[in-house]
């Protein structure tokens, strides 16, 4: 395992263990992901991947009888710390999933989601804030004349990049992508990838990927997980040209997974 | 896949689509069936009345008729001449029977005017003054040994005699002759004077016959003299009409001292009464006048707590003066009469239900007793009788839907009463009481149903966890299996009681545990920090709410008697009567709430915790991921979403409410008031009919009503479960598709 040299980390993550109920989905993981640069995580199925972003903003939470232990730190403080405020750290800590899921609600709605359940009500900031999210999410041009209709009326990659702008309209410093593109066609995939390629300029981005080609696309890191443990972590060039570990390299060649 | 298996999948297919529309249809079928069989019972009530012609004959030599009849059977008619001959005749043919002299006849007396009254009671005026009271009495006979034919016996029998007074006979005369040996006979004379005879047979303590007579004259005071005159037919009210419209009413009743009880002045335009009589009942004046329109009036009581003659129902005009009114001796229609013909009005409903004879030019008329059939003279002589076909007089859509002023009645009501224990009751069968009395029990069971229903559902759905919703969703259905005789058993033996007796401690509860679970939610605040107690927070608040509900409610338990000694005078219900002006019914809308609520709080909570559960939870994630508390989750995204479902089940709840039976009939206590008070009862449709259809005679008034009002329950939840889906279908395409 080699030790990469961070510089800057966002999110700091140290010997990081979790158990659903007894059974343990990740044993002890060590990570860094550096400052606005996309990081992939990749890893065959059940590897703990997913279960791994979503430490990184506590939606583990949600499910019953799950345990954490060790630390992942957010700007140097550890989230699993009894007094952090899970509605402000999911503020900084912004999620996409893997089916778009948007509202039931129009566009604009959709986008200022997250302001309003933020007690905002000002409605010159929300009409800022939906023009800059969804030109962030490269959604505006298709939808600036029909902010007011359902967004269950757009296509599926306009959905998905409706739930990025969705993201990105509350400001946050990490957009965690649970396989962003794994429901959406070869022509919307491209879309998406070139949006990540530009939102990294602004966003901490780490991305689940089932696509290794995608994961050496978009990515500037990538960290290999197999059966909870963290395997390979390192820059995508390498990891993909040159793998330090027997396991990595069988499975970017295929072998397995 | 081998072709002979795809043809069986094939098949297989026609046969399950058939018999899915098969059953589709015959279900919308049998639905539509029943609505039509309950609608085409209730359908009669709304037919015109018809009158057909039965028989028109002559009788042959005889001239002077004073007056007809005829029997309910329509087969022997009569008349009687002017030598006081009473002739029988077959109605049909107009083939004579037989005849007989009239008890009053004899010398040479003739008959000038006969009047009749109530069951063929006919007073007979001879030219020497004298009244005789004769009644023709039929009576059907089966002959035993001639196959059960069926013939009709008549016979006359006498009342009374009225003998000339002193002062020789009046120009107007009445006599009467009441059920209990009290004869009356009244004498208008020309100068505008009223001789009163009384004749009182009582009884006294020995058991001996007491004769008392008596003799006054009426004094009275008015604008125009006296031109019509009306006696009750047990001879104790007594009503003048004057040619200047003054109307007066004296009490006969004390043969020692008659008093005048009032004199108005009916109209206005001082337009001459032509003639009075009284509806069936004796408690309605029907008013005929030179205009020839028919009113009715009957005392009400005023502010000052007098009665009062008051004009009640206009019912048809004649375009001539009105000749004669007579009132049916079955219903509280009215019969009027004039040159233009005869016009059937009914009363109550002021429902113009024929018109008959308007070119037969009649001179005569009479109804009989079963007000099946009328019989008029014309003036060539021809003896006609009508048919008639008045199945329900009573009923029309103002009476049904409508306020409607009683006879009796201070002011127009909505009332239900469909039957009391005189004969001449009319039945009062308004739907507008039984309307609201349904609406009003949904009312109040929805409003404790729907949000305890649908809360319960979000925690359940969203807040509580998996292994509590398994316990709890199967647990809430199970309500819905309870009987609803039982709960309505609970309600009325228990609950009732039970509330009637803490009531104080019902309103302080309202107001205890709401405080108490405000102060235990500021309390939690602190508790939260300890690690045990916080695990509480994720599904199983309810275990840390459930003792602060419990010890409020037993706070207010034990407080309420005093509460209603300090504050109330000891009694809350007896407060509530003297200083709310509401009265207190021990079955009442609190009770109804309770059990129609908990009869329709699992409907509404499985649909509804279906519809919650159904969310799809990637909307709950993604909410929760932009930060949302999972309130706010639930509140904007989920509730939104599962709106439909939500809304569906309050309207099927409310349907089960609309059409609950057995939970109202007995806790409701079934009294058709219109009242919005929490403390009344009330009776719904459905309750209505479950009582009253035992005891409704078929094809009756009552009967048809109460299949009207089936016919409105049913159309009432179809409305409602119509709209409910529209309002879904809109609500899904603007919040489903997810």
């Amino acid at each position: 395992m080699t030790t990469l040299k961070i510089e800057n980390p966002v999110i700091e993550v140290e010997d990081l263990r979790f158990f659903y109920g007894e059974s343990r989905a990740l044993h002890g993981i060590d990570l860094k992901f550096p400052e606005k640069r996309v990081t992939a995580l990749i890893g065959p199925s059940g590897c703990g991947k997913s279960t791994l972003l979503r430490c990184f903003n506590r939606m583990n939470d949600l499910v019953d009888g799950s345990r954490v232990e060790g630390q992942v730190l957010l700007d140097g403080e550890n989230i699993y710390d009894r007094n952090t405020d899970i509605i402000e750290l999911r503020r900084k800590v912004g999620m996409v999933f893997q089916k778009s899921n948007p509202f039931p609600k129009s566009i604009y709605e959709n986008v200022i989601y997250g302001l309003r359940i933020a007690g905002e009500n000002d409605k010159a900031l929300f009409d800022e804030r939906v023009e800059t999210s969804l030109k962030g999410a490269a959604l505006w041009d298709e939808v600036k004349d029909r902010l007011n209709e359902s967004a269950l009326g757009l296509s599926g990659g306009q959905m998905q990049r409706l739930c990025i702008a969705r993201a990105i309209a509350v400001n946050p410093k990490v957009i965690l992508m649970d396989e962003p593109c794994s429901a959406l066609d070869p022509k919307s995939t491209a879309r998406v990838e070139e949006l990540i390629g530009e939102l990294r300029e602004n966003f901490t981005i780490i991305i689940v990927t089932h696509n290794m080609q995608q994961a050496a696309r978009v990515s500037d890191l990538t960290a290999f997980l197999f059966e909870g443990n963290l395997i390979e972590f390192g820059v995508t060039e390498q990891l993909f040209v040159k793998p330090q570990n027997k396991q990595t390299e069988d499975y970017i060649t295929g072998r397995f997974g | 896949m081998n072709q002979a298996f795809r043809k069986k999948i094939k098949r297989n297919d026609r046969i399950a689509r058939w018999v899915i529309t098969v059953g589709g249809m015959a279900i919308i079928f049998s639905v539509i069936f029943i609505l039509v069989l309950i609608a085409k019972v209730s359908l009669p009530l709304f037919l015109p009345p018809d009158a057909e012609l039965h028989a028109s004959t002559r009788m042959p030599r005889v001239e002077n008729i004073r007056a007809v009849g005829m029997d309910e059977y329509l087969e022997t008619g009569y008349v009687i001449d002017a030598s006081g001959t009473i002739r029988f005749f077959n109605v049909k043919d107009g083939a004579p029977l037989d005849q007989e002299l009239l008890s009053g006849a004899g010398g040479n007396r003739s008959l000038l005017a006969v009047e009749t009254y109530g069951r063929l009671n006919h007073v007979l005026r001879w030219s020497d003054g004298s009244l005789t009271i004769d009644q023709v009495k039929f009576r059907p006979y089966f002959d035993a040994e001639n196959d059960n034919r069926r013939s009709i016996l008549h016979r006359v029998e006498s009342l009374a005699s009225f003998p000339v007074p002193a002062t020789g006979p009046g120009v107007q005369t009445l006599a009467r002759v009441g059920g209990e040996g009290r004869q009356v006979r009244i004498d208008l004379y020309s100068d505008n004077r009223l001789l009163v005879q009384l004749i009182e047979v009582s009884e006294n303590f020995l058991g001996e016959e007491e004769v008392t007579e008596a003799e006054h004259q009426l004094a009275f005071d008015t604008a125009g003299d006296v031109s019509a005159l009306v006696l009750s037919s047990d001879g104790t009210r007594l009503y003048a009409g004057t040619k200047q419209g003054e109307l007066l009413r004296w009490d006969l009743s004390d043969s020692e001292e008659p008093t005048l009880l009032e004199k108005i002045q009916a109209f206005a335009d001082r337009r001459e009464i032509t003639v009075l009589n009284l509806v069936y009942g004796d408690v309605s004046l029907a008013v005929g006048d030179s205009t020839g329109q028919v009113t009715t009036w009957f005392p009400v009581r005023d502010d000052s707590g007098v009665w009062k003659l008051t004009r009640i129902h206009d019912l048809s005009r004649h375009s001539a003066p009105v000749a004669a009114i007579s009132p049916s001796p079955r219903d509280k229609s009215v019969i009027s009469f004039s040159s233009e013909g005869l016009l059937v009005d009914h009363m109550t409903s002021e429902r113009s239900l024929l018109s008959l004879g308007r070119k037969d030019r009649l001179q005569l008329y009479s109804m009989t007793t079963r007000g099946n059939a009328i019989m008029g003279l014309t003036d060539d002589g021809r003896l006609q009788s009508w048919k008639l076909e008045i199945p329900h007089p009573e009923v029309s859509l103002g009476t049904l839907f409508g306020k409607v002023w009683y006879e009796g009645y201070d002011e127009p009501v909505y009332a239900w009463q469909s039957s009391a224990a005189t004969d001449d009751y009319e039945p009062k069968l308004s739907l507008t009481p039984l309307i609201f009395g349904t609406l009003k029990g949904t009312f109040y069971a929805m409003l404790l149903a729907v949000p305890l229903a649908i809360f319960g559902a979000i925690y359940t759905s969203q807040f509580a966890r998996p292994r509590l919703r398994a316990l709890i969703k199967p647990a809430v259905e199970v309500m819905a299996a309870i009987p609803t005789v039982i709960i309505g058993f609970l309600a009325a033996l228990w609950l009732a009681p039970l509330i009637e007796r803490s009531l104080g401690s019902l309103f302080l509860s309202l107001v205890l545990v709401p405080a108490a679970l405000m102060i235990s939610i500021l309390a939690w605040q602190g508790a939260r920090k300890i690690e045990p107690l916080r695990r509480l927070e994720r599904g199983f608040e309810f275990l840390a709410v459930a003792p602060v509900v419990i010890l409020a409610m037993a706070i207010a338990a034990g407080l309420g008697p005093g509460l209603e000694q300090t504050f109330f005078a000891g009694d809350l219900k007896q407060w509530l009567f003297t200083e709310m002006g509401t009265r207190y019914d021990p079955r009442n809308c609190i009770i109804i709430a309770f059990a129609m609520g908990f009869a329709v709080i699992p409907i509404v909570f499985t649909i509804a915790e279906d519809s919650l559960s159904n969310v799809p939870s990637s909307l709950k994630a993604a909410s929760l991921a932009l930060g949302a508390s999972r309130w706010q989750t639930v509140w904007r995204v989920i509730l939104p979403s599962a709106s439909p479902g939500i809304f569906a089940g309050t309207m099927i709840g409310f349907g089960r409410a609309v059409g609950e039976t057995m939970i109202v009939l007995m806790a409701t206590g079934n009294t058709a008031i219109m009242d919005l008070s929490i403390f009344n009862g009330m009776r719904p449709l459905s309750a209505n009919i479950a009582v009253e259809i035992p005891e409704a005679p078929v094809d009756g008034s009552l009967y048809r009503t109460l299949f009207l009002s089936a016919v409105i329950l049913f159309v009432m939840t179809f409305i409602v479960n119509t709209v409910a889906e529209i309002v879904r279908q809109r609500l899904r395409a603007k919040y489903g598709r997810f």
